[in-house]
């Protein structure tokens, strides 16, 4: 113990290592007891490799349309198709980024290994529909490929009509991609409703529940209502496009403008399908490393909640310009600023969180400072595009693109960053190179600020958005954009190897590494099987007052009070109440 | 009033040719309380961003502790101060939202007498029509004077965005979008010697006008530009025309005067080059051969050419005027029927000169056929 300070009339808890048969990893062996487990915590690591292989696709993507606009001509994409080249890749950027990465990389991977867990559940409520909808993301992360392949697409990946109805490239295929997808993620959300309301052990009250299961539950009430509004949306979008049925193509008698209320009615609720489950990450990482209880936590828990309903209502906040009647402008523009009163609650909460803590400067750490930084740049720049007038001139420009880069890239990867080095020990066992950890976190955030900084200032000087070249007086600040995001990727880079070297090389990661009083540093790293070898005993998630740093083992253990046991007296040879006590 | 002076504290940074700039020049009478509501809104982000970030990493350093030593306090909440950090910011988002929506509605309440212009938008260009038949793919307006754009679109969805009026609509199909605003600087225009070297250097090169590089029109106006904003398709970034603001009236109908009907003694083949460049051909047909969205008129007229049904068509005078009128009729293989009909926006005479000028664009001037 550090200076031997283990309180007078206590006991160490600490589940120490996990056998090879305990080892969720270890315990069964073959490609087919991975193909066909039910075990949620590998259904969340192949979902790990999944969303990594997209981001990584979408990610070099990105790095082409940023090299392509280092010169206004253009310097990738040449010829007479470079304009046709240029928007397939940025739809496809934008496409895959969306539907296969942001969307599903904190729920679907970091979820479906800890909401269990972190519940103190064997499982989720249904295994076999969570492999059901890891194996649905497969097939439509195949049709996206497929409409990669075929004849790409070049309708950017909102798919607005009636461009997408007439364009001749495989709209239909990525549809499809985005419509199974779709069920994918409803299927997730039902999963997580189902697991958290039935399955929670005795003492796990909803107001024990760590914050990140809280941001996951309000996650999956929007996956559920909403996404379905998307699925008929696009089947809507394919009979258009077959059957000129005269929904939303004005040559056939449709309005446009009625796809946009559609698409939006889901499209923005997922845009907190992307960003609450990062709070929860946020939340949690804060609290743990600045190893203080976190301040405010029904606030937070509530605001989730108040996120997650509220975002239903703004949708049209994306058609200011679209020539809405101007009542019904005016009213999204005001529901839209109630949106940010949730939002900026959680940032003051976290600083709180802060105040007085023992902060400990680890890689999620780091990570979970340069979100709040990054988030609070992308939340308030999001009042400029809220303000109607404003709106006016910075619609479909960079501005807009700087802004939801900072809430999704800055807010949901660096979270996702954060969750994955934060739970990374308990994911597979090792620990990784904090020093790698910290260059990586740091050069990220470096290379993310000299990437969407210039952005601000390109649309606010009336830069437009999906252009593949520009006006050469623009020149200056797409260069210092490029430049940027060639750090931000060698940053990436340095973060994967950091944690796979890990994997080779790095030290077996006691169960509680950084400190966390919730259930998953309960158990070993990595879990059982069964996650808990009995039923875990259920206490405040954010009480660290019994959580004491082993200076010898470099790890953190849980004090619990030595509890006395009866005294081992045989019993009377008869007990009292067999004769009457005559 | 201190509100209307912060756009000037930052006049330095206005400056629209110097790589730093925040604003595009400010030339229409919305410019000034957009950019100032962008300000004002922008320093109240900042008196809540700065305190934020100082907290974020002083705290970070000055409570970073060796592992294992206790938090100095672990309170949990404090009922006043979140009802205060809930409550204090809602009247800044109010503030917000009233001076924004009170603006947008000046946007959208077109003062009476305002001149209407005609605005179509198709796959990638603008023809503007300023009445009497005259269409151009410039904007030209008048200073101090509103205009109300009635925008329509052939085909997809578009954008009017001219960032100097910090104005933009989206053009959507199928129904009339409007726009107003008035602008308050009017184009200067540039010396006659210089737009000679301009017209004989882009002549010697045999290319368009380079508008980038001279930053004056063919006329010789200074502009602003107009960019389509919604992403439309193959050449969504080249779909850019120009705003120029005239002075007086006289000058802007001088400068109409000048696009209107062919006069008799202009010989059909030169006008129908000015059509060809004036009318949003130049975007999809190239004259060098060069394929673009549709097959180049270099060498076309007379040419046999395969359609999409696989009959053979020689690309005559009828094929050629039923191709603009109605040209998703017979199209040639290896192109998309993306091209919108010119009916009743050309006259036969257009026509004609149009195909003239397609004869001198063949190999044999035409004569052959």
């Amino acid at each position: 113990m550090s200076s031997g300070s283990l309180p007078k009339g206590s006991v160490i808890r600490d589940p120490g290592y996990p056998t090879a048969s305990e080892n969720y990893l270890t315990n069964s062996k073959g490609a087919l007891s991975w193909i066909f487990t039910l075990d949620h915590k590998r259904i969340g690591v192949m979902y790990l490799i999944g969303v990594t292989v997209s981001f990584a696709f979408a990610g070099l993507l990105a790095l082409l349309i940023r090299l392509h606009l280092f010169l206004p001509e253009g310097m990738i994409f040449k010829g007479a198709e470079a304009n046709n080249y240029y928007n397939q890749v940025f739809t496809l950027h934008g496409a895959v980024m969306v539907f296969l990465f942001i969307i599903p990389s904190i729920p679907a991977a970091l979820g479906n290994f800890l909401v269990p867990v972190m519940l103190g559940a064997k499982d989720v409520a249904f295994p076999r529909l969570n492999l059901t909808s890891f194996y649905l993301w497969c097939i439509g992360a195949i049709f996206f490929i497929a409409a990669l392949f075929s004849t790409g697409l070049d309708t950017g990946w909102t798919f607005y009509t009636p461009y997408s109805t007439t364009t001749d490239t495989s709209v239909i295929a990525a549809t499809m991609g985005a419509f199974i997808l779709g069920f994918s993620s409803i299927f997730t959300g039902l999963n997580f409703i189902v697991t958290i309301n039935t399955m929670r052990p005795p003492g796990m009250t909803w107001f024990r529940m760590p914050l990140f299961l809280w941001a996951t539950y309000s996650t999956s009430i929007i996956q559920v209502l909403a996404t379905p509004v998307l699925g008929i949306t696009l089947l809507l979008l394919i009979a258009e496009r077959t059957m000129h049925i005269g929904i939303f193509d004005p040559e056939f008698n449709g309005d446009p403008v009625t796809y946009q209320h559609f698409f939006w009615f889901y499209s923005h609720p997922a845009v907190y399908i992307m960003i609450l489950p990062a709070f929860g990450v946020i939340s949690d990482l804060i609290s743990v490393h600045s190893h203080k209880r976190i301040f405010g936590y029904r606030f937070i828990a509530y605001s989730s909640i108040a996120i997650a309903l509220l975002g239903f209502l703004v949708w049209g906040h994306h058609m200011f310009t679209a020539g809405m009647s101007p009542l019904t402008t005016i009213i999204f523009s005001a529901l839209t600023f109630t949106v940010s009163v949730p939002s900026a609650i959680k940032v003051f909460n976290w600083i709180a969180t802060m105040y007085k803590g023992s902060i400990s400067l680890t890689t999620p750490m780091c990570f979970a400072i340069a979100f709040i930084f990054l988030f609070t740049i992308g939340g308030l720049t999001g009042l400029h595009l809220g303000t109607l007038a404003t709106d006016q001139h910075l619609h479909d420009t960079y501005f807009v693109v700087a802004h939801f880069h900072y809430v999704m890239v800055g807010g949901t990867l660096i979270a996702f960053l954060g969750g994955v080095f934060h739970w990374w020990p308990k994911l597979f066992g090792k620990m990784y190179s904090e020093w790698g950890g910290r260059l990586a976190a740091v050069i990220i955030f470096i290379g993310f600020n000299l990437t969407f900084l210039p952005q601000f200032v390109l649309g606010s000087r009336g830069m437009p958005r999906r252009y593949a070249t520009y006006d050469p007086e623009f020149a200056f600040l797409h260069q210092m954009s490029t430049y940027g995001a060639l750090t931000l990727g060698i940053g990436l880079v340095i973060a994967l190897v950091v944690l796979l070297a890990s994997l080779v090389r790095g030290k077996r990661a006691p169960a509680n590494p950084w400190g966390g009083a919730t259930l998953e540093w309960h158990c070993t790293s990595p879990p059982p099987f069964y996650n808990f070898e009995r039923a875990p005993v259920v206490g405040d998630p954010y009480d660290f007052s019994n959580v004491e740093w082993d200076q010898e083992n470099e790890r953190y253990v849980s004090t619990e009070p030595e509890r006395k046991l009866a005294p081992e007296e045989s019993p009377k040879s008869v007990p009292a109440h067999a004769d009457g006590g005559h | 009033m201190m509100l209307m002076n912060l756009p000037k504290a930052f006049s330095l940074l206005g400056d629209y040719s110097e790589p730093y700039a925040w604003f595009p020049e400010s030339a229409s009478s919305f410019s000034e309380i957009n950019d100032s509501l962008y300000y004002w809104i922008t320093i109240t982000c900042m008196v809540f961003f700065v305190p934020i970030v100082i907290a974020l990493f002083y705290f970070a350093v000055k409570y970073n502790k060796p592992k294992g030593t206790k938090a100095e306090s672990n309170v949990a909440h404090n009922t006043v101060l979140e009802v205060t950090w809930s409550i204090v910011p809602s009247f800044f988002l109010v503030g917000m939202f009233i001076f924004g929506a009170k603006a947008f509605l000046e946007m959208r309440d077109v003062p009476d007498g305002a001149n209407e212009i005609n605005v179509q938008a198709f796959k990638w260009g603008w023809t503007i029509d300023y009445g009497s038949g005259v269409f151009h793919p410039e904007l030209h307006i008048l200073k101090d004077e509103p205009v109300k754009l009635s925008m329509r679109s052939t085909d997809v969805i578009h954008s009017l965005y001219i960032p100097a009026f910090r104005a933009k609509k989206d053009i959507v199909p199928g129904r009339y979008n409007y726009m107003w605003f008035k602008p308050t600087v009017a184009s200067e225009k540039v010396s006659d010697e210089e737009l000679a070297a301009a017209i004989k250097q882009t002549k010697d090169l045999g290319e368009s006008w380079n508008f980038d590089e001279h930053q004056f029109t063919p006329d010789g106006y200074r502009f602003y530009d107009l960019y389509c904003a919604e992403y439309c398709g193959t050449n969504h970034s080249e779909m850019q025309t120009v705003v120029v603001v005239h002075e007086t009236l006289e000058d802007l109908n001088a400068w109409i005067k000048q696009y209107s009907k062919r006069d008799a003694s202009v010989p059909p083949a030169e006008y129908g080059e000015k059509l060809y460049k004036n009318r949003g051909c130049a975007g999809c047909h190239s004259i060098d051969g060069t394929k673009r969205v549709g097959p180049s008129f270099a060498e076309l007229y007379g040419r046999p050419e395969e359609m999409i049904t696989g009959d053979k068509i020689n690309a005559d005078e009828n094929y050629i005027r039923e191709s603009i009128l109605y040209p998703k009729a017979q199209v040639v293989a290896g192109y998309q029927p993306v091209m919108p009909s010119y009916k009743g926006q050309l006259s036969d005479d257009d026509i004609y000169s149009l195909i003239e000028y397609m004869k001198t664009l063949a190999k044999d001037g035409g004569a052959a056929k």
